[in-house]
Order: C-alpha cells, then structure tokens, then sequence
C-alpha cells in the first residue's frame, strides 16, 4: 500500500481526547505519516505529549509550522527562527509581497493560500516563482461554504498549477477528528476540481513524501548543504 | 453497469438509521453535483452495520470520484457533526467487507 501523507492536521494540544478521536480515525483511514502543525510557542513538553498520542496509533509524525507574516521583512525573520526547529515549514499567504517571497524563497517547503481570501490566489506569476510546492487544504476551504468562490479558487489553482507542472501537495487543514478525510476522499475532491487521477494520488503521497523525505536529511549530522554530505570511509 | 463497493465508517456521535444515512448521501451528492450528477453516481447502501457504525455503500465506478467528494463534503446531520470515511474501495461486496488486517 502507498504511504500517504496528510501534511496539515492541526490538533488541539490542550484537548486529549480530540486529538486521540483525530489519531483514532487518521490511522483507520491508512495515512502513515501526518504533519501536526502546532503553535510555535507551545512547550517542548506539550509537543512531545501530543506527537506520542499519534505515535501510539502508528503514525510517523513530522512537525509543521504554519508561519502568516504580514510583511517580507516578518517572514524573512520568521524563516532564520524557526526554519531549523520544524521538519515542514508552510506559509499562508496573506498578500502579494509575502506569497512572491515565499515562493521565491528555497526555505519554504510550501505555500497555501487563504480560501477566504478573495484578494489574492494561487496565480500564473506565482507558479513561476515557486520553487516549493502549493498545499491546496482541500477540507478546510471547501467544507461549510455555501458560495461557489472557493470551488472556483481551487479549481483555478489546480489548472494553474498544472500548466506550470508545479508541485501540488494535497491536505485536509483538519482541525477536529470531525474533519478528518482519507486520502481516497482528498484525491477524489481534487479530480473533481480538474486534477488528473495520477497527479491527484501523487499529491496525498509521493510528493509529501519527498518533501519529507529530503527536510529530514537535512536534519542528518552529516549533512552539510545541497548535495553535499560528510562521507566517513568504512574501515577496512 | 459497473459498480464499485466502499466500506465506510460512519463518524456521528448519535444513532443513526440506514434511511437517515441513505438521506445524507442523497442530500449532499445533490447538493455538489445536481440531480444529473446524483442519477449518475447513483448511490446505494447495500450494507448498514448500526453497531460498528459501518456501510458498505455502492456507486457507479464512473463516478466513483464523485461520490468520493460528495462523502467527504458530509460535515452535518440533523445539526449534529458528521463525516463518512472510506476504509476500503473494492469491485466485489466481498471484497469491501473484508477488513485488512
């Protein structure tokens, strides 16, 4: 079976047995890695906490922040904080300045744009600039909305994206164990907003994977920077 | 026509009736795709296990992704939180029931 991925579970640490019901249902639904996104001032203690709860249930967990600066100068701060202390790191962006910057810039894992937002969207400008990938929080954006605009958001997004053979990560952004989705169901609602199925099942698993994959060799201690590694000789 | 059977677990915290679940997929497949896109789904519960809260529930295989999605935008019933989540797609109703182990 593939290793799916849902990079953008959003768990409530003060709440245990949400996040157990969330561990519970994300296990049943095959994913084997998730990505909890947590506050960035919450205690080492409190993460730790949280991240056993979904490890219990056989989930590998990687750990995510979501960073939403207002400005490139916040979010050129933001990165040199907290780019070494997160496996994943994600920004929302909130205007045009910080989505250009952020896609420009080789540190941001992804980028994801607001699906309240009307102002600004995943457009051909920022596909060309992005070196990371677009998260598309198909869950969150879509589930409660009664107008059309976020459909049309996202399905403008993916058609974007594929025109510029972008990397698309597909997410839930699940906030309760009420939001929960399988990946089936993720890569079903992007095909029905225009994505291919390959592309769609690519994005729930080896894209995330790969994102994964490559953020923790840079974690390794043997790692030095791209392409560059401390190779010690085997002893013969 | 082909179909294709998924076994779903049904996550309401209430109790919960094979009418009022069939009412559920019914009401969100018309809601996202119309009543064209509902015929064409075609939707059907072919097994309601009430103490296990899980269904094997049928569709068109053309329209598999369709109900995907229509599932997945299952968020309420009857003003209490509801989600459908997949746990196994199969062309058999054999093949659904059988769990992974």
């Amino acid at each position: 079976m593939a290793n799916y991925l849902d990079l953008h579970v959003i768990p409530r640490p003060e709440d245990t047995q949400s996040c157990e019901r969330m561990a519970d249902l994300l296990s049943e639904a095959h994913y084997r890695t998730v990505g909890l996104t947590v506050a960035t001032g919450l205690l080492n203690e409190r993460i730790r906490a949280v991240r056993r709860i979904f490890e219990d249930r056989g989930l590998d967990t990687v750990l995510r922040v979501d960073l939403k600066p207002s400005s490139r100068t916040e979010l050129l701060r933001l990165l040199r904080r907290f780019r070494n202390l997160y496996d994943i790191v994600a920004v929302g962006c909130l205007n045009h300045q910080v989505a250009t910057v952020s896609c420009r810039d080789s540190r941001v894992d992804m980028v994801f744009f607001h699906g309240a937002s009307r102002n600004l969207r995943f457009s051909h400008t920022f596909a060309r600039l992005l070196r990371g990938a677009i998260e598309l929080n198909l869950v969150s954006d879509l589930i409660n909305r009664d107008d059309g605009w976020a459909f049309a958001r996202l399905r403008k997004a993916i058609r974007v994206a594929s025109d510029h053979h972008v990397k698309v990560v597909l997410s839930s952004g699940a906030r309760s164990f009420e939001m929960v989705r399988s990946p089936f169901q993720i890569s079903a609602l992007a095909i029905t907003l225009g994505l291919n199925q390959e592309d769609s099942i690519r994005a729930v698993s080896s894209t995330p994977s790969s994102i994964v994959t490559a953020n923790r060799m840079k974690h390794a201690s043997e790692y030095v920077e791209e392409g560059v590694k401390i190779v010690v000789p085997s002893r013969r | 026509m082909t179909r294709r059977y998924i076994l779903v677990k049904v996550v309401y915290d209430r109790k919960i009736t094979n009418e009022q679940l069939d009412e559920a997929l019914n009401s969100s497949a018309k809601r996202y795709f119309g009543e064209v896109g509902l015929s064409r789904i075609d939707p059907r519960i072919i097994r309601f296990d009430a103490d296990s809260s899980t269904a094997i529930i049928s569709c068109e295989r053309n329209a598999t992704p369709e109900f995907g999605a229509a599932i997945a935008l299952i968020t309420t019933y009857a003003e209490a939180p509801m989600s459908i989540l997949p746990l196994r797609v199969s062309g058999t109703v054999k093949g659904a029931a059988r769990r992974e182990k």
